[in-house]
């Protein structure tokens, strides 16, 4: 039974698939000993920008501006954002502690989200538009409320 | 003139690429060397050979077609032998062990699983699940962000708590997908997921596997979870025991301290 196509992720994938599959190209599969390896000088070209929480002076500073932004730019919002996981999060039966998790946050935080929004109207115009990942939680929030 | 090698599989595979471009530019015509029971998908290797973008991916596509037909040992990128000889002298030389894996593997494809969280989702997590966090914040707020040591302190706290969170949810995750799966691999470090785990899936099963993931998207949606496969099992080439679940957040361990 084949129930995949063969490969969803090859050739004309986009780039993100791309450099995860890469990745496993460079750094696993079968080494013969008695075989050569081309020089893997010039890798450098497939880092990957991703974030990760590194103990650093920019990582607390960058958190302690979300953490101020959090609520600011918790109001309702228009982004496309991410539905599908806003769908997943109400959709699903068996969504247990992380919902809950999310709801209680939306909770405690509510307050401050009234006064920011009541703030924010005018300010929204000019706020940079937040990335694509912080529109889901805004949309979430919008749901919960 | 030395050889490029792709992979080895069975010499009985019903579909095997041949003729095909492989690595350089313009592509090399893929060549199958046969050796006993066994097969090595190979090309000329070109002068020069560089881990660009484009013959990483020519290695790829071409292991993904021969694995589409059935089962292949991928090879790591870059193995290049002296001569064709060499190749059949291998497969002649470690036939048993190649046969033997083939047999493991066959009818099995790897997944790979990454995921990151969605920072804002899991910095509400922080918020909501210490009081302290939510505390700082809201006096750094009202002192219109707070002093840089306020900053400092505030960052530290979350951050220290994200990363409790990532360990956490990168268990969580394994837990969740190991049942689908006949071995699992964790990938490479040092490239920021919270997790990179490679699964083990017969294929018949691949449809629950995915439909697991799913659930996993559902049941996480603070999670950001990428999924690629069906793929050659890069990761199950050789045998060994499963890592165990702990080491499932590798990637955090750069810059701890």
């Amino acid at each position: 039974m084949s129930v995949v196509p063969a490969q969803q992720s090859g050739g004309g994938g986009g780039s993100s698939g791309l450099y995860d599959v890469l990745e496993l190209v460079l750094d696993r599969g079968l080494v013969i000993d008695a075989f050569v390896r081309v020089s893997l000088v010039g890798i450098e070209i497939l880092k990957i920008d991703v974030r990760v929480v590194v103990a650093s002076v920019d990582t607390y500073l960058r958190f302690a501006e979300a953490c101020n932004r959090l609520d600011l730019e918790s109001g309702p919002r228009k982004d496309p954002g991410l539905p599908d996981l806003v769908g997943k999060m109400t959709e699903s039966g068996a969504k247990g502690k992380s919902k809950g998790a999310l709801s209680g946050a939306a909770e405690t935080i509510s307050d401050a989200f009234k006064q920011a929004r009541e703030e924010g109207d005018s300010e929204r115009q000019t706020t940079s538009r937040p990335r694509a990942r912080k529109t889901a939680a805004s949309r979430r929030k919008e749901e919960q409320e | 003139m030395s050889t490029y090698v792709y992979g080895i599989t069975a010499g009985t595979h019903p579909a095997l690429p041949e003729g095909t471009g492989g690595v350089g530019d313009p592509p090399r015509g893929i060549r199958i060397l046969k050796e006993g029971g066994l097969a090595a998908v190979v090309s000329d290797a070109p002068e020069g050979l560089r881990p660009k973008r484009r013959e990483l991916l020519a290695h790829q596509n071409v292991l993904s077609e021969v694995g589409a037909g059935g089962c292949v040992l991928p090879m790591r990128f870059g193995s290049v032998a002296p001569d064709d000889s060499a190749v059949t002298g291998v497969l002649a030389e470690r036939a048993d062990h190649y046969e033997e894996r083939l047999r493991a593997l066959d009818g099995r494809v790897e997944y790979n699983i990454k995921a990151t969280h969605v920072e804002e989702a899991v910095l509400h997590h922080v918020m909501a699940q210490n009081p302290e966090v939510r505390a700082l914040a809201d006096a750094n707020r009202q002192a219109g962000g707070g002093s840089y040591e306020d900053k400092i302190r505030l960052g530290e706290m979350v951050a220290a708590a994200v990363k409790d969170k990532e360990a956490e949810d990168a268990t969580v995750l394994e837990r969740a997908l190991e049942p689908g799966a006949d071995a699992i691999s964790v990938g490479p470090e040092s490239t920021g997921w919270l997790a990179n785990v490679s699964f083990l899936v017969k294929r018949e099963s691949a449809e629950e596997f995915l439909a697991a993931v799913e659930r996993v998207r559902g049941d996480m949606p603070h999670l950001e979870v990428r999924v690629n496969g069906p793929l050659p099992p890069y990761s199950f080439v050789e045998p060994g025991p499963a890592e165990p679940a702990g080491t499932a957040a590798g990637g955090m361990d750069v810059g701890t301290e």
